[in-house]
């Protein structure tokens, strides 16, 4: 069972204002169905009434000729009984029953029946009076007590119980709502994990199996599509790089060929490192689609995270950086020898991606450290620079505005590359984060921190 | 390092693209190398390397007839020479990385003719070794066929660790080469902890090739990373 204010939803109000209707509705039925009796009972002709009526009419020769007509179309016999038992007067009296009582028989049909006719007296001053109904218009209960212990125990009786039922209730509700939860729940995970793109197959038999069928369905839709895309992108990417390769070459053996032209070569150059930035953006853009729908299977290893860091600089420092540019290796002693589960061609990438960044946003050159450290059962990988740095403004919109590729909004800055995004995407599948902190003119830092 | 006695070497290039066999027979053919074969199919690359007998043999992935793969395959069947895949694909990058197919190395599209060149070299020289093993530096000539170092007419012999120090670098000559790299050579597997060894080692071999090995010139730290070994201008 799981958190239980799960089920205090507003669901459970809804579910007691309906038991409330419900009593409610009873209540109204009730009133509608035994209203008349009951009004009928408490009016003119009713017990209570008559009785007073009759009494207060009383005289010595018996009652009034307006009572006796009340009494008869009531079809009500009366009679009074003097205290030896003898009856002064009567009215409409049926001849069974007796005009004469000792003390046993008052006891007896006081309480309930005179020859089967229900009837109900009042003792006044000279004697008793005596009110008979017509048979069967009312029952009477003969064995009207309670013991006390029974009536003290009634209210807390009374309690026990509506307690008792509205937990019963609650029960019911809970188990109801539980038993569609452990029937939604895989469902309703599904949905969740199909709205973020990634694929999902459920295997639910029962009256929910069409459900299930249709969440199947719209996952492998999603999955075809998402692997056509990739399939297209990185068919481009392959068609690119062979034209690539030449444009690549070519343009150096301009720039190296002896007998040309020094503004000839110089284009060349140009050339050259303008196809350099395609090559980078074709595959970072091939890796990113790799990764955005999980086409590339990650190839975890156990890496040394300080050699592979080091091998990734001296790598930078062989093929040449300008003299503008420097880079400095800090790896704390506490991460020398720190191992990490990771894909080292995709970590080194990440890492060029940052450095190149660096280099590309400072022009006229900056120093660039490359660090590593081990704290708190954290690893954190830092490229930082001392360079131009990033207003206030483009740090937010760099941690907060979804980059194009993330976006259908066609109006989105289209000027930040891709580097950034497949740094994001490659540390994401490390299951680490991104931290960037920047001031204008005080350079960038960028830190990868993966937990241990 | 000199790299000229590899130019007499055959080199073999199968690609479907004429135009990119055109371009790589020019930045080899620029950089020395006289003997070179080509082939735009698999089945005449399997003809030509039986005909030419080539050194090495650089193989696109993606062919019309087949792939790099079963060509190589093919030509292995008779021949052990050295080959280098060219490949345009990130998931043949992948496959070739762990170079569990037996290639000696891989060259993944586009590239930069010195990329390119320096991938070459560096096959060529590990599966030919008759290279001049001598190696002349600013304070002295180190030749490892015989482990000594002739330092202005004094011969000082090189200890087994100083000789594979010096030759790991020496196949780096003039770039940086990291103290990981150094260690594994070393030392083999999961060099942990093996620093102060390499810098006993490093300060012994300075001092048997260096001038002034307090002011090292030709074996070079290279600060947090490792160290470079620079030859004679």
């Amino acid at each position: 069972m799981k958190a239980f204010g799960k089920y205090i939803s507003k669901y459970l109000v809804t579910f007691f204002a309906f038991a409330l209707a419900l009593l409610l509705v009873n209540i109204l039925a009730f009133a509608l169905t035994f209203g008349g009796i009951i009004f009928g009972e408490y009016s003119f002709a009713s017990p209570v009434n008559m009785l007073e009526a009759v009494a207060a009419d009383l005289s010595a020769s018996g009652v009034s000729e307006e009572i006796k007509q009340d009494l008869n179309r009531n079809h009500i016999w009366a009679m009074f009984l003097n205290t030896d038992g003898g009856c002064d007067w009567t009215v409409s009296l049926p001849e069974e029953v007796p005009t004469q009582y000792n003390i046993q028989d008052v006891a007896v049909f006081s309480k309930g029946y005179l020859k089967d006719y229900p009837v109900f007296v009042q003792s006044v001053e000279r004697g008793l009076l005596v009110l008979g109904y017509p048979k069967d218009s009312f029952m009477k209960l003969t064995g009207n007590y309670f013991p006390m212990r029974v009536v003290r125990v009634l209210p807390i009786f009374t309690i026990g119980m509506l307690a008792v039922d509205i937990l019963l209730l609650f029960f019911v509700y809970c188990f109801s709502k539980r038993k569609i939860s452990k029937n939604t729940e895989p469902i309703m995970a599904a949905v969740k994990t199909l709205s973020t793109g990634e694929p999902v197959h459920l295997s639910i038999h029962g009256e929910l199996s069409e459900i299930a069928d249709s969440v199947n369905q719209a996952s492998r839709v999603l999955s075809r599509q998402n692997e056509a895309r990739a399939n297209w992108i990185s068919g481009v990417s392959h068609d690119i790089r062979t034209p690539l390769s030449m444009i690549m070459g070519y343009s150096k053996l301009i720039a190296d060929e002896d007998d040309v032209d020094v503004a000839v070569k110089r284009k060349a150059e140009i050339i050259g490192q303008q196809s350099i930035k395609i090559r980078e953006l074709v595959q970072d853009l091939n890796l990113v689609s790799q990764l955005e729908y999980e086409m590339q299977p990650i190839h975890k290893k156990t890496v040394r995270l300080a050699s592979l860091l080091r091998s990734y600089a001296a790598e930078l420092l062989n093929t040449g950086l300008t003299d503008e540019y420097s880079l400095d290796i800090e790896i704390a002693a506490a991460a020398e020898t720190i191992t990490f589960d990771c894909d080292a061609r995709l970590i080194s990438r990440a890492i060029n991606n940052l450095v190149q960044n660096s280099i590309r946003h400072n022009p006229n050159g900056c120093n660039i450290v490359l660090a590593l450290n081990y704290a708190d059962e954290a690893i954190s990988l830092s490229v930082s620079d001392n360079g131009v740095g990033l207003s206030a403004e483009k740090l937010k919109e760099l941690n907060e505005k979804p980059h194009y590729m993330e976006s259908t909004d066609s109006r989105l800055d289209l000027r930040h590359g891709l580097g950034l995004i497949l740094v994001t995407q490659i540390v994401n599948a490390h299951k680490g984060s991104l931290r960037i902190e920047s001031e204008e003119q005080q350079g960038c830092k960028f830190t990868i921190v993966f937990p241990q | 390092m000199d790299n000229s006695f590899l130019h007499s070497k055959k080199l073999l290039l199968v690609d479907d693209e004429p135009e990119l066999l055109k371009m790589v027979t020019a930045i080899l053919r620029g950089e020395g190398f006289q003997h070179l074969v080509t082939a735009t199919k698999m089945k005449d690359g399997v003809t030509v390397a039986k005909t030419e007998k080539p050194d090495l043999a650089i193989l696109d992935v993606m062919l019309p007839d087949g792939d790099g793969f079963s060509l190589m395959e093919q030509i292995r069947a008779w021949t052990d020479i050295p080959v280098i895949f060219l490949t345009a694909r990130d998931e043949a990058v992948d496959k070739l990385a762990g170079l569990g197919l037996g290639a000696d190395d891989y060259i993944a599209k586009p590239f930069l003719p010195q990329e390119f060149l320096l991938r070459v070299y560096a096959v060529l020289r590990r599966c030919y070794k008759e290279y001049a093993s001598v190696l002349k530096l600013d304070g002295c000539t180190v030749d490892f066929s015989r482990a000594e170092v002739d330092k202005g007419g004094e011969i000082l012999p090189l200890t087994a660790m100083e000789h594979k120090l010096l030759e790991t670098l020496a196949k780096n000559e003039g770039r940086i080469v990291t103290v990981d790299t150094i260690c594994e050579a070393l030392w083999g597997d999961n060099p942990f902890g093996y620093e102060n060894s390499l810098n006993a080692h490093v300060r012994r071999v300075r001092e048997k090739i260096e001038a002034d090995p307090s002011k090292p010139v030709s074996l070079l730290t290279v600060k947090g990373l490792g160290y470079k070994l620079v030859a004679r201008k």
